[in-house]
């Protein structure tokens, strides 16, 4: 209470005592009297009050602390004791009381000893009595001054916080100078406003410059650059009022509310796991091998870019290393952070199969051999189903024509050649039978036994007739020979056309679907290898001069006066009634090994030694509708069945592959390709497969001719 | 009463029959691990028979092949359910008795002439064997491929008509004189080609007699199926085509007539022609009500179909779903057809609920690994079912894999035996084109030749070689 009246009086004295002038000190007195002071603190104390109301009294006629004139106890001799100074701000911390006299020194250092120091008289300070923590509890409960008591390390106890200390801690708490004298609004002093305080006399002697009359050169100097400028027209005075000068508000509720969706929150961090963590658990700490691994692997295709590590305290966690990568990869992840919400699809991959029918729902097609008939383990090349679907004639390379029945494979009848037979075809009409066997360079006109008399008659007059129709006009190089009628017997060819010599193997033979034109194609690289035969007439042409390539396939649209011709690479579809090219089919096979036309006649397929299966859309395009790449080895061969909904495929690698080929009538819908079955049986011999298939007419069975030598008849 | 537990699972069983040797109907606790041969042991045993017989047994239809427990534990039929079990005299393992060779393959074989083998072989040719494997003659009777062949019955002893068909686009009628029995040197064996039967326009694929011998009936290529009957014209009914290419089959016949040493056959026409099919007709066979006015026909175009002789009309087709049919027989009780087709099933088809619309569904399907060929049911005669009266439930299949197949209607999920013949020939090359089967013998014809087996309940009055 003492003391914060003291303070206050201070703090008026301060106020006026700015320049108060430092209290005199006695150097004679000087160490006297501070002995005394520790003895006599209480009793200085006591007469203090005193001196205070003396003090104030005298406050005008005296500044500063003035010396009290007392006589000594001990000496006897009067004294001067000044009153004890202020801890102020302005007091000399060296001024303090207190008992210990040890200085600023760590306070440790006294912890083993019974004293905390030395007071001024180098007499040893106890160590004030302390009790445990339970009496340290009871005395914050009891006192209530407890919570403003501060621990002094100097002397070892709990001392109350003085009043201005507690201000000094208030000031410091409510952000306010803790300068208690110090006023922010103290009233400005005026050192050079107001009246009787202006400057009358001039700073210095110079005269006026001249630039303060004098209008400026540069400045002419620049108006008049405007001006030129103005005047030539580079600077428009007046701009025009452009949109732009529209007013920039505007209401901006009445514009529709943006439908955008709201912009994307950006991503998240990750957000650390136990192993992130400083002291993680013990699972969470790499192996040796685990941190070798990790050592050795590149820095990109670390799985995690840390290693877990084990700190015992929080503080040992040094700084982060990876502080400013972390925080620019992440500025990179927002950067680069996707700006629209894109919708992940959820996709079944099997949804996006095409909707097949099951292929069990589209019977018949062949799946099983029914029957196999060997050809002596000769190359069968060959093979042709009749058009009533009742026999099958097949030829071999050791020249062998085998005739046998499709159900029972029981052979009927064997012609033998004396060379490889190429190819072998039925003519497709039912009022005559007969077929043709192309061996090398002749084709050979064979009719069956067992024929009904009218067919036999009509077949005989058809290739022996008795008067020979009229040569043509320009002789051609193939000759007919033909045995008469009476004397013909199933044994001999009834007749025989020979190709120009050297035009190679006629390695294709194919009928006009009317049987009175076919078409036999040679593997003769020169021109001459398309041959267009007319039974009727007994006469023969090459239908083209010239062909860019060399043709390995011809066909007879079914409906149309249209042929279409295989070179390696390309089919070309001609019109044979105008003689003109029709269109190109570009297939992207590399070399075309078979072709087939769909009985519509509004569908091709081509088959490749590349392996791949193009069916072509004639209306449609030039290019595939469809590239089938079934086959592991090349194709061999392609057939449409002429009535079934079905085709299939050949090819080097030993199997047939069966495909339902549904096509519509209206231009708007697609065919409808499933592959059916696979059939496998044929031996792979040499690196050739299956060499050619024929599907039987009006039954869903097919025959197939394999390299190893065997005819198969597949059934279903 | 009758506990016959021994600690073992046991299932109750009803015991029926419809053989001559009834059980007395009452429950018996058989253990879960007996097998046939347990059964077939309780059952004579049960019986007192004095000549043991083997039996099979049919549990809720199927041939018991296994233990009683495997069959339950398959079917998750529970212990305490009362099973019906029926057996019958079990088929003993057939046996081959002997081999006919030929040179070319054979299309057809009749064994239904007791103590003669006719067989129609691809070379033309007809040939008759005795039963000790021996040939009796040879009758060219075709200049092509015969496809087959039956005996008219009726024929006086010694003489015997045959109606044979080939690819020559005619059915011909052979009759072929043996040494009667009693007097085997009296007469050498000889044949003469009475009438040729000019239809069809395509090779025949069957013929058929029926009982009497009076009629006939061919099956053609050309979906025709034509009627005739057995009496052999004095002049000839079709005229001689008069073509140029007649030179060759003059020949033909010419060499023909001058080994038979006999005049040319007459020309017979046909006394009806039965058009309904639509694509080859593969068979046709008379009904089995003996008066020949029935027949039925199978053929590509899926169909069979039940003829009215004489009305020469179609009186109702079963149409099934793309089975070519290859093949067919009608059952001992003649109320349905079994039909071979070329998706390597043999179907039964009911006769009697056979209506022309819809698709007929197959009472049963006996699902083969090749395709089944040939037919064959045993024969339908008052003596050989006397006997027993599962035959009527059986029939025997011949493949192109050179497997003859025993199955029993009643057990239509495998066959109940097999046997393989040629099996010194290539796999490739042992189809079997025709089986017959006749008082306990099969005759087994095909690519390989000839051979013949004895399948049958027991052992027969067979005069073995």
């Amino acid at each position: 209470m003492q003391s914060e009246d003291e303070g206050e009086d201070s703090d008026d004295e301060s106020d006026d005592g700015d320049y108060e002038p430092f209290p005199e000190i006695d150097p004679s007195s000087d160490s006297e009297d501070e002995e005394e002071d520790d003895n006599e603190d209480d009793e200085d104390e006591g007469e203090d009050e005193e001196d205070v109301s003396e003090n104030d009294t005298e406050d005008e006629i005296k500044i500063g602390p003035r010396p009290k004139n007392i006589i000594s106890d001990i000496t006897g001799q009067p004294k001067r004791v000044y009153p004890e100074i202020d801890p102020d701000y302005d007091s000399d911390s060296s001024t303090e009381d207190t008992p210990n006299r040890v200085g600023d020194i760590p306070m440790h250092w006294y912890d083993d000893l019974p004293h905390i120091g030395y007071d001024i008289n180098g007499k040893k300070v106890l160590r004030p009595a302390r009790g445990d923590e339970l009496d340290k509890f009871l005395e914050t409960v009891e006192d209530p001054s407890a919570w403003t008591s501060a621990f002094d390390t100097n002397a070892q106890m709990d001392r109350p916080l003085t009043a201005e200390e507690l201000d000094i801690i208030r000031r410091l708490q409510e952000n306010e100078n803790p300068d208690a004298s110090y006023d922010p609004y103290e009233p400005t002093i005026e050192w050079f406003t107001g009246k009787g305080k202006e400057e009358v006399m001039p700073l210095s002697a110079a005269p006026e410059p001249k630039r303060r009359w004098v209008p400026s050169k540069w400045e002419k100097q620049k108006v008049m650059k405007i001006v030129r400028a103005i005047r030539q027209g580079r600077i428009v005075p007046n701009k025009p009022k452009t949109a732009s000068a529209q007013p920039q508000f505007y209401a901006i509720w009445n514009e529709e509310p943006s439908t955008h969706p709201a912009p994307l929150p950006a991503p998240k961090p990750r957000l650390p796991t136990h192993a992130e963590s400083y002291n993680p658990p013990e699972e969470y700490l790499p192996t040796p091998e685990e941190r070798a691994q990790w050592e050795a692997t590149e820095k990109e295709d670390r799985e995690r870019d840390f290693l877990p590590q084990k700190y015992s305290a929080l503080r040992l966690v040094p700084a982060y290393q990876q502080f400013i990568q972390e925080r620019f990869s992440r500025q990179l992840d927002l950067y680069l952070a996707p700006r629209v919400q894109r919708v992940k699809l959820r996709i079944d991959p099997n949804s996006l199969v095409p909707k097949l029918p099951s292929p069990s729902s589209l019977k018949p097609f062949p799946v099983y051999k029914s029957l196999q008939v060997p050809h002596a383990g000769q190359r069968v090349r060959c093979v042709s189903v009749s058009p009533d679907g009742a026999w099958v004639v097949s030829g071999d390379e050791s020249g062998v024509v085998r005739m046998w029945e499709v159900t029972i494979g029981k052979e009927v009848k064997r012609w033998t050649f004396p060379g490889k037979i190429g190819s072998v075809e039925w003519c497709p009409r039912t009022d005559v039978s007969f077929f043709v066997v192309g061996m090398e360079e002749k084709l050979h006109f064979i009719i069956p036994p067992n024929l009904p008399v009218s067919i036999l008659i009509a077949t005989q007059t058809l290739l022996a007739p008795a008067n020979l129709p009229p040569p043509p006009s320009v002789p051609s190089p193939v000759k007919w020979v033909s045995m008469a009628a009476s004397a013909s017997t199933s044994d001999a060819p009834i007749l025989s056309l020979d190709l120009p010599s050297s035009s190679g193997q006629a390695k294709q033979i194919v009928w006009h679907r009317r049987g009175d034109y076919l078409a036999t194609v040679s593997s003769g690289e020169n021109q001459a290898a398309v041959w267009i035969h007319q039974i009727s007439r007994r006469h023969s042409q090459a239908p083209f001069k010239k062909v860019k390539g060399s043709v390995q396939l011809v066909l007879f649209h079914p409906t149309k006066p249209h042929f279409f011709v295989a070179t390696q690479r390309f089919v070309r579809m001609y019109n044979l009634a105008e003689q003109k090219l029709l269109k190109t089919l570009q297939s992207g096979i590399r070399w075309i090994s078979s072709m087939d036309v769909h009985p519509s006649g509004d569908h091709l397929i081509v088959g490749g030694y590349d392996r791949k299966l193009c069916w072509f859309d004639l209306e449609l395009s030039d290019k595939p509708y469809k590239v089938l790449r079934y086959h592991s080895r090349a194709l061999r061969s392609v057939h449409f069945h002429p009535t079934y909904p079905l085709f299939a495929s050949s090819s080097d690698d030993g199997s047939i592959q069966i495909f339902h080929a549904r096509v519509y009538n209206d231009l708007m819908t697609n065919p409808l390709i499933v592959p059916l079955k696979i059939l496998r049986g044929h031996a792979v011999k040499d690196g050739l497969g299956v060499l050619q298939i024929r599907w039987c007419a009006r039954q869903p069975w097919l025959v197939s001719a394999g390299a190893d030598g065997e005819v198969a008849v597949w059934c279903s | 009463m009758a506990s016959l537990t021994n600690g073992d699972a046991s299932h109750p069983v009803v015991f029926t029959t419809q053989t001559p040797y009834p059980l007395p109907a009452q429950k018996f606790m058989i253990p879960a691990s007996w097998k046939r041969y347990q059964l077939s042991q309780l059952v004579n045993k049960a019986l007192s028979l004095p000549k043991p017989l083997p039996f099979d047994f049919l549990v809720r239809g199927e041939i018991l092949r296994g233990t009683l427990g495997e069959w339950c534990a398959e079917k998750g039929v529970g212990e305490e359910e009362t099973l019906d079990i029926e057996y019958f005299e079990s088929v003993m393992p057939p046996q081959k008795m002997s081999s006919l060779p030929h040179e070319d393959w054979v299309a057809s074989i009749s064994c239904q002439t007791p103590g003669y083998f006719f067989t129609a072989s691809y070379d033309g040719s007809l040939r008759v064997f005795d039963y000790s494997q021996k040939l009796l003659h040879t009758s060219a009777a075709h200049t092509a491929a015969a496809t087959s062949l039956r005996v008219v019955p009726g024929s006086s002893a010694g003489k015997y008509l045959v109606v044979s068909s080939s690819h020559d686009l005619t059915a011909r009628l052979t009759e072929i004189s043996l040494p009667s029995s009693d007097a085997p040197e009296s007469t050498q064996p000889s044949s003469r080609t009475l009438a040729s039967l000019h239809l069809h326009t395509a090779p025949l694929s069957s013929v058929a007699a029926d009982v009497s011998g009076a009629r006939i009936l061919t099956a053609s290529w050309d979906s025709l199926i034509g009627i005739w009957d057995t009496e052999i014209p004095d002049t000839d009914e079709v005229p001689l085509e008069d073509v140029q290419g007649e030179g060759l089959e003059r020949k033909k016949r010419r060499k023909v007539a001058e080994t038979e040493n006999a005049p040319r056959p007459k020309r017979k026409a046909p006394r009806g022609v039965l058009r309904s099919h639509t694509m080859r007709v593969s068979r046709v066979v008379f009904g089995r009500d003996n008066d020949g006015r029935t027949a039925y026909s199978c053929g590509f175009d899926s169909t069979v179909r039940t003829w009215d002789i004489e009305n020469e009309v179609c009186t109702s087709t079963i149409t099934a779903s793309s089975k070519p049919f290859l093949d067919l027989a009608l059952t001992p009780s003649g109320n349905s057809a079994l039909a071979a087709s070329s998706d390597r099933t043999v179907s039964q088809y009911d006769l009697r609920a056979a209506t022309s619309s819809a698709l007929a569904p197959s009472v049963a399907t006996l699902m083969h690994p090749a395709t089944p060929s040939c037919i064959a049911v045993p024969p339908a005669d008052a003596s050989a079912s006397a006997t027993s009266s599962s035959s009527e439930h059986q029939l025997l299949t011949g493949a192109y894999d050179g497997v003859v197949r025993l199955w029993d209607l009643r057990s239509t999920k495998s066959a109940v035996t097999a046997f393989k013949v040629w099996e010194d020939k290539p796999a490739t090359a042992r189809k079997v084109l025709s089986v017959d089967w006749a008082k306990g013998v099969v005759g087994v014809a095909g690519e390989g030749g000839v051979e013949v087996w004895r399948v049958g309940q027991g052992d027969r009055p067979f005069p073995s070689s």
